[in-house]
């Protein structure tokens, strides 16, 4: 990261501030998402998928953008839509692939499928089947480097759903009375299922309910991968210096429905297409190219890359062996 | 949804059942009114509650936030005060995050106000495991509510039993937990026309045999009494007791069997430690039946682990046709 | 943590079992999953195999001894394992601040006699155990358990123990010996002979009242090449008059037989015809993985008929003239035995000795005209390649004895054969066999 950018330097935030290299590999994992995501729903079609999946594509600039200066020490917690979450983590989509297959070389053995992926090494504490489950263990984690005197921060990922669940009033208010380093993203794409956020939710923006807990909130565009990047980096930079937690609402929208039983009765298709138009990886694609970072040529080449990549991916999945029966009980308790 | 078969009875699916029941209620009773999360346009997570918004409006089949302590709350005092909720839970996992209403509010309410106040609540919980949907949606916690005075806790196995005892709850002056097995929604079978009541409590010989009890409740029935089929052929005859009620718990019919059988198995899908199995075998042993037994009782519930993803694991998890088979086979040739 | 070696439960309604041989003496080492001992029921016999690998120590149980199921019959120590000198507690010392009884036991210390103090071993007092619903049975009935024997897991008493119990105490004994026996026991091994060829061994087991010349024709028809090892029953043949009360001792001499003659070959195929039929089945059972394929021509064993009336007719006739017409009833045609044919088999019976024991034989297997000894349960057990060929005119056996089997086996059914196809048809039945048996 160079962030000795001239002053009078006004291109936008992440192309002044991270290195052509890092803005190369922020959209080879924009590409990773999307075609991680497309590989799943195409496997779960022909049968290779048991259970459900919720996808993400559509809002991948705010997963990307969001992880875009965390390190491996530094933890995330996620939703049940977090596929990108892991992804820009730095998860190997292989293992993923495995666990959504069922496969022992799965990152969770085979025990967990999509909705409870984690790369515990990469320092994603996991997506997480419970809405809003993943906010107090976010705050726990931050607790743990506050206690531990480390400078880490935690990233605590959640849907506008959640965002009506006691749990996240609970953990905002902890994690501001004790100064936490943990960074709140909301990741708003509008709905919660079939709710839309005007009909569930008391306020206009999620970031509103930042100002109840004393902390700072903002509403950015989570298409826009430069404006979460800039409004995370600021919350990271507060964290780390011992100021406590910020709310980052990232406003976006899923292109896909909710879970792989939804009946789209509850907004338009027109809406869905309207949105589609604001396709978070072309967009920060052109703004590669316009700002010189990389050429078609070179782009296109990021996007092979991450096909191969999934291609290369479900092949291990698919060749991985299954867990074993005898197994089932397996990883309940610590082994000796 | 008023298929006929060749008897000229009238078939609906258990989710179609439920969901007459539900129109019955609302359109005899004004103060019927349902509550949970995506019931309206999108119809519920599996589809129960469908098009009954279309019908009754929206103030009376209200989408709520994704706010279960809350939502259960608001539930429970309007039932105090007048109105009949029915509240559903989109998964029964999610019971746990209100647990505080259900269990320390809506059970106790009338015994600690001595008899004086009335919770008429109905809480629906689509239940148990084998939609690859893993640990946080799969389980079966209805024991965790025989264990609470004050609640009364079904599980119908089949579509008349499903809307027959939905109406029965709410003309019940307490509160009730109906757990719904997710596998029954498209089961179907005959359903009687109008509104009548399955008695709450009382157990049912769904198959009457000599050689052995089996004690099954919601799916578990099924898998039961195909068990019960494969072991005719072989000349063991077995008895199917249909649960039904897991509190109030049908003693007399239980005992009654296991009187007659001398042998009694208890086929459950909750974790077997701690279960409805124990209660019933206590039941047994603390009886005058106790004297008829001429082996063991059995238990056969569900792997002491979490539900997990895999498909062959989540299947190896809990009691299918096969194991049921096999048990019933042991106890009925002397080898327990 | 020595393993204990337990007296299994290998038949349905068993309560006991003897201990008919051990395989390994005390102080050997074993291997786990290797024979350990070999135990006979009155209806079965069967081999058990080590549980765990080490040393055999703390033989409790000698061949021959009668053993409740489930009793621990030996323990075996893991090597290196230390043998304790007894399994108790040797330092229970009364509680210091105990209220000091009035009479001062001895206190038992380390150096103590073991056998001095009482253990809480189960298979020494194993105690009584019955299901609920047999105790409330027998009070109601007034009996009293110890008198009941249990047939359920670990010798529980089931409530039809108690009931079968209360049916026999009415009924009377009645059976007694049939007339003197006009021969003298003979002791020594069963009489084996074999033909040397190339390939997997192929073992002959004859039925009642034949013996292993009786194999002759098949043999032809099979081709010189297959080495065959011929078993002689007990007073058949060239074999022993040897004195023996049940079909499960029956079965134990064959099975000693056939670890003889197996010995030093990996696997041998056995054919066994009527009542060799069966226990070639006994065999199989005990010795499954010495056995490649089996093949069984009108087994008796697997149901209860059994034209009792030919089997004593034939083992009392003492002329061709009266021996014919029971000769006859074998095959599917009369006209198949000619009177020159009985003539030379009378010839083969004319020892009164042979015909007394064989007589008495026929009233100890086959009792009242029934087949008391059950083989179903071994053929359902069976893994191995197993065939069935039976002739559909068997009036000795009938053919739809093999319905009721629930195990897996090819069943031949052959036309226009009586109970001894291997005379009827040899070529018939040998083609049969030589497709079994190159499987
Ligand atoms: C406690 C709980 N309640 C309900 C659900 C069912 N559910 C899963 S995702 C979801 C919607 C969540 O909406 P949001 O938080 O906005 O996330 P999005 O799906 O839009 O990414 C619901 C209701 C759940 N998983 N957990
Ligand atoms: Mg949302």
């Amino acid at each position: 990261m160079t962030s000795d950018a001239p002053a009078t330097d006004n291109r936008p935030f992440a192309i002044r501030t991270y290195a052509p290299a890092q803005l190369r590999e922020a959209l080879r994992r924009m590409y990773l998402i999307r075609r991680f995501e497309e590989g799943a729903e195409d496997s779960y079609m022909r049968g290779l998928i048991h259970g459900t999946m919720h996808l993400s594509i559509g809002q991948e600039a705010s997963a990307m953008a969001t992880c875009m200066e965390l390190t491996d020490a530094d933890k995330i917690t996620s939703t049940h839509r977090g596929h990108g979450h892991c992804i820009a983590k730095g998860a190997d989509v292989g293992r993923m692939f495995a666990e959504f297959f069922g496969k022992e070389t799965g990152y969770c053995h085979g025990r967990g499928g999509s909705m409870h992926i984690a790369d515990v090494r990469t320092g994603n504490l996991g997506a997480n089947g419970i809405v809003g489950g993943g906010l107090p263990i976010a705050v726990g984690a931050a607790l743990t480097a506050k206690r531990l005197g480390r400078d880490d921060v935690t990233v605590c990922f959640f849907g506008d759903g959640a965002n009506n669940e006691g749990a996240f009033h609970e953990a905002l208010n902890m994690a501001s009375v004790w100064k936490l380093p943990v960074i709140f993203v909301c990741e708003n794409n509008g709905y919660g299922m079939s709710t839309a956020v005007t009909r569930s939710t008391a306020v206009r923006h999620i970031a509103d309910r930042a100002s109840a807990y004393s902390m700072p909130g903002i509403t950015v565009d989570g298409n826009d991968f430069s404006a979460v990047a800039e409004a995370v980096h600021a919350a990271i930079v507060r964290a780390r210096a011992g100021d406590g937690p910020s709310l980052v609402e990232n406003v976006t929208y899923r292109w896909r429905g909710h879970s792989k039983s939804d009946r789209n009765r509850y907004r338009t298709k027109e809406e869905i297409e309207e949105w589609m138009t604001r396709d978070p990886i072309a967009r920060f694609r052109s703004e590669l190219i316009a700002h010189g970072i990389l050429d078609e040529a070179a782009a296109d080449a990021v996007a092979a890359e991450a096909m191969a990549e999934v291609e290369a991916g479900i092949a291990f999945a698919k060749s991985s062996p299954a867990p074993a029966i005898g197994d089932v009980t397996r990883y309940v308790y610590a082994e000796n | 949804m008023n298929a006929m078969t060749e008897t000229g009875l009238r078939v609906l699916s258990y989710s179609e059942a439920i969901r007459e029941a539900m129109a019955i209620a609302m359109e005899n009773d004004p103060t019927v009114i349902l509550m949970g999360e995506d019931i309206g346009v999108y119809g519920g997570a599996f589809q129960v509650t469908l098009d009954l918004v279309d019908r009754f409006g929206p103030d009376r089949v209200m989408d709520t936030p994704i706010s279960e302590l809350g939502g259960a709350g608001v539930a429970v005092g309007a039932a105090l005060t007048g109105l009949k909720p029915i509240y559903e839970f989109q998964f029964s996992d999610f019971a746990m995050l209100a647990m505080e209403q259900i269990v320390n509010q809506a059970a106790k309410l009338r015994y600690m106000l001595g008899g004086e106040a009335s919770v008429p609540v109905v809480f629906r919980l689509p239940a148990g495991s084998g939609t690859g949907a893993a640990a946080q949606h799969s389980q079966s916690i209805e024991a965790w509510f025989g264990h609470v005075p004050g609640l009364k806790v079904l599980q119908p196995a089949t579509p008349e039993d499903a809307k027959g005892m939905l109406l029965s709850a709410l003309a019940d002056p307490d509160p009730v937990m109906i757990f719904e097995h997710k596998l029954l929604y498209k089961m179907k079978g005959h359903v009687p026309e109008g509104s009548y009541l399955t008695p709450i409590g009382k157990a049912l010989v769904r198959r009457s045999g000599t050689d052995l009890t089996i004690v099954a409740g919601s799916i578990m029935v099924h898998r039961a009494l195909e068990a019960a089929e494969r072991l005719a052929a072989e000349g063991i005859s077995a008895e199917v007791i249909d649960l039904r009620s897991i509190r109030p718990i049908d003693a007399e019919t239980i005992l009654a069997s296991v009187r007659k059988t001398g042998r009694l198995m208890v086929v459950y899908e909750g974790v077997k430690a701690f279960g409805v199995g124990a209660e019933i075998s206590a039941m047994v042993a603390e009886s005058d039946a106790f004297d008829h037994l001429d082996a063991p009782i059995l238990r056969l519930g569900a792997a002491d682990a979490p539900v997990p993803y895999n498909p062959d694991l989540e299947r190896a998890a809990v009691p299918q046709v096969e194991t049921i088979e096999a048990a019933a086979r042991r106890l009925a040739r002397r080898e327990v | 943590m020595p393993v204990e070696v337990i007296l299994p439960k290998v038949d349905m309604d068993m309560s006991h079992g003897k201990l008919a041989t051990w395989h390994v003496a005390e102080g050997e080492t074993v291997a786990k999953g290797a024979p350990l001992f070999d135990i006979e029921t009155d209806k079965a016999a069967m081999e058990v195999e080590s549980p765990a690998s080490g040393r055999l120590l703390s033989v409790t149980a000698q061949p021959g001894d009668m053993v409740a199921v489930g009793t621990v019959v030996a323990l075996i120590y893991a090597e290196g394992e230390t043998v304790a000198e007894t399994p108790i507690q040797t330092t229970a010392a009364p509680e210091p601040e105990a209220p000091v009884a009035k009479t001062v036991e001895p206190v038992p210390t380390a150096t103590a006699h073991p056998a001095a103090i009482p253990q809480a071993d189960p298979a020494v007092a194993p105690g009584l155990r019955a299901t609920p619903a047999a105790r409330a049975a027998a009070r109601a009935s007034g009996i009293t358990l110890e008198e009941v024997p249990g047939t359920g897991p670990r010798g529980r008493i089931q409530r039809d123990d108690v009931a079968a119990f209360l049916a026999h105490r009415v009924e009377a004994p009645a059976l007694a010996s049939p007339g003197a026996g006009a021969w003298s026991a003979q002791p020594g091994p069963l009489h084996v002979s074999s033909r040397k060829g190339t390939g997997v061994p192929l073992v002959l087991i004859h039925g009642f009242t034949a013996d292993s010349q009786s194999w002759a024709p098949l043999e032809k028809a099979l081709g010189a090449d297959r080495p065959l090892i011929r078993i002689d029953l007990p007073g058949h043949g060239r074999s022993p008059r040897r004195r023996l009360g049940s079909f499960a001792e029956l079965a134990r001499m064959v099975v000693e037989a056939l670890d003889d003659v197996t010995r030093g070959h990996d696997k041998v195929d056995l054919l066994g015809h009527s009542l060799g039929g069966a226990l070639a089945l006994a065999a199989a059972d005990i010795r499954a993985r010495r056995i490649r394929s089996l093949a069984l021509i009108a087994p008796a064993g697997l149901g209860p008929e059994i034209d009792a009336q030919a089997l004593t007719g034939i083992t009392r006739a003492t002329r061709a003239e009266s021996l014919a017409p029971w000769l006859r009833r074998l095959t599917a045609t009369p006209d198949g035995i000619s009177d020159d044919y009985a003539r030379a088999a009378m010839r083969l019976r004319a020892d009164p000795a042979l015909r007394a024991f064989q007589a008495e034989l026929a009233e100890i297997l086959f009792p009242d005209g029934v087949q008391p000894f059950d083989l179903r349960p071994a053929l359902s057990r069976l893994e191995i390649p197993t065939a069935i060929l039976w002739g559909r005119s068997d009036h000795i056996l009938p053919w739809r004895q093999a319905l009721s089997i629930t195990g897996d086996f090819a069943l031949h059914l052959l036309a226009d054969a009586g109970h001894v196809p291997q005379l009827e048809c040899p070529d018939r039945v040998a083609r049969i066999l030589v497709r079994h048996l190159l499987m």
